[in-house]
């Protein structure tokens, strides 16, 4: 089948050098953009581990609760706050299996750090980060866990997917039919 | 792990209802120990109160001997770790515990130094405020509640006793309750809620494993071996049953397919071609 394919040239063969080179160069850019984005739940984490270990410390860097309160006026209950990190855990994993089943490329994990970083900060002006530490650092490791996941086994089928265009180029000049 | 399919379907299930649940225990855990918390100080809270009320009319008629029988009888109740009744001096007069009688409260023990941090100590504090948690000189958590005995106007109206008019606060109650088995209580909701959450982890993640084996992979083996034995022409005379419906038709196909092969051979074969090799 191969064969009858280079003898008989299908729709975007015969291309020049230039176009062979530059669906090479496409193709390579899109592998390098892919191994970058596989990792992108990896430095997602890193940084969540890094703003969980300031919450622990419970944020030698930032003012004290009560000047902040002082100017912005009383923060929510911690109650109202866990609540909303309920629901807030719920739909980010229900989004992310939803894009996972629709193979959607989405790069959403340092907007989930934020979110997260959001939370200990609320605890940490209602004075409640004590008592809630460990269930905002479950949530972000579950959420971007899964996120990870998410990022990880799409881009792993696009490398997979990308590697055989690369080397069917490199014989062909042209992607694969399917492809086209 | 990752390459197959069971790995696929069940690594973002699994770590996806751990997460919920475990973020589900830790919430809800917090918001009981808010509860038990917020009711220990209200049970601390009245019974200052309480002690308060009992106590007003011996301090009225400066009756000591009454004063310190209805302190040291409310102070052998199971739990209470001490009531002592200090003046403004921070002497305290009466208490649970003899051996502190006359002495000078200790403002830089862990009870009071909330109050004391500061050059000035805090005057005003709220009901809730009042209420302070540290952990005692055994090491045990203890819940404290200090309330201002006032100066009334039958206490300065009084004959017996000079409280000038203008003493706003004329002592302290400061009782101190062990919040051991309360500690106990909220021990006992962990753990059973540990047990639970590990239950419900097994339930969710074995149930959908086991269904998912049950119903989609081993079909599935089945399915790839039935594609083994086309590839080598050995499938069984009868067609595949038991599949799910929509492996059915595909195992259907396969066996159709089949028989349509070794037909079309056998027909080669009466005439002579090899179906086997590429013309």
């Amino acid at each position: 089948m191969t064969e009858t394919s280079d003898k008989q040239p299908a729709p975007g063969a015969g291309t020049g050098p230039s176009q062979r080179d530059n669906l090479l160069e496409e193709l390579r850019s899109d592998i390098k953009r892919l191994t970058t984005l596989s990792n992108r739940g990896l430095w997602a984490m890193s940084l969540f581990a890094l703003v969980s270990m300031m919450a622990w410390r419970d944020f030698p860097l930032l003012p004290l609760p009560d000047s902040v309160t002082a100017a912005l006026g009383a923060p929510p209950s911690p109650s109202m706050i866990s609540l909303v990190l309920l629901l807030y855990t719920f739909s980010a994993i229900i989004l992310s299996l939803s894009r996972m089943m629709a193979g959607i490329e989405h790069k959403s994990s340092f907007c989930h750090v934020g979110y997260l970083t959001g939370f200990f900060l609320f605890y940490h002006f209602a004075k409640a980060l004590h008592d809630n530490y460990w269930a905002v650092f479950g949530a972000g490791i579950t959420i971007l866990s899964v996120e990870s996941y998410r990022i990880w086994s799409y881009c792993r089928e696009a490398l997979v997917r990308k590697n055989e265009q690369l080397e069917f180029a490199k014989k062909h000049g042209r992607l694969p039919p399917e492809e086209q | 792990m990752f390459k197959s399919l069971a790995g696929r379907a069940l690594v973002p299930v699994g770590i996806a209802v751990t997460g919920f649940v475990v973020v589900c225990f830790l919430l809800l855990y917090s918001a009981i120990k808010n509860i038990v918390d917020r009711d220990s100080a209200v049970n601390a809270t009245n019974l200052a109160d309480t002690v308060l009320k009992s106590t007003r009319y011996a301090m009225l008629k400066n009756d000591y001997e009454i004063l310190t029988t209805v302190i040291s009888n409310v102070g052998q109740q199971k739990g209470v770790e001490h009531i002592r009744i200090f003046n403004k001096k921070g002497i305290i007069n009466i208490s649970t515990h003899p051996e502190e009688l006359n002495r000078q409260v200790d403002k830089t023990a862990e009870g009071c130094i909330i109050c004391h941090a500061g050059k000035d100590p805090v005057t005003t504090l709220g009901k809730m405020e009042q209420v302070r948690i540290f952990k005692n000189g055994r090491g045990e958590e203890t819940i404290s509640i200090t309330t201002p005995i006032y100066n009334e106007p039958e206490c300065s109206n009084a004959a017996c006793h000079v409280h000038p008019a203008g003493q706003k606060v004329l002592g302290t109650l400061d009782i101190g309750l062990s919040r051991k088995s309360l500690l106990d209580s909220l021990a006992s909701i962990r753990n059973q809620m540990v047990a639970f959450t590990l239950m419900i982890l097994l339930l969710t993640v074995g149930g959908v494993t086991a269904l998912l084996i049950r119903s989609v992979f081993q079909p599935l083996q089945k399915l790839s071996r039935l594609a083994q034995q086309a590839e080598t022409d050995e499938l069984p005379a009868t067609p595949p049953s038991h599949f799910p419906r929509e492996l059915d038709t595909i195992a259907q196909s396969l066996y159709n397919l089949n028989q349509k092969l070794r037909s079309a051979r056998k027909d080669a074969e009466t005439s002579g071609k090899n179906l086997d090799t590429p013309q």
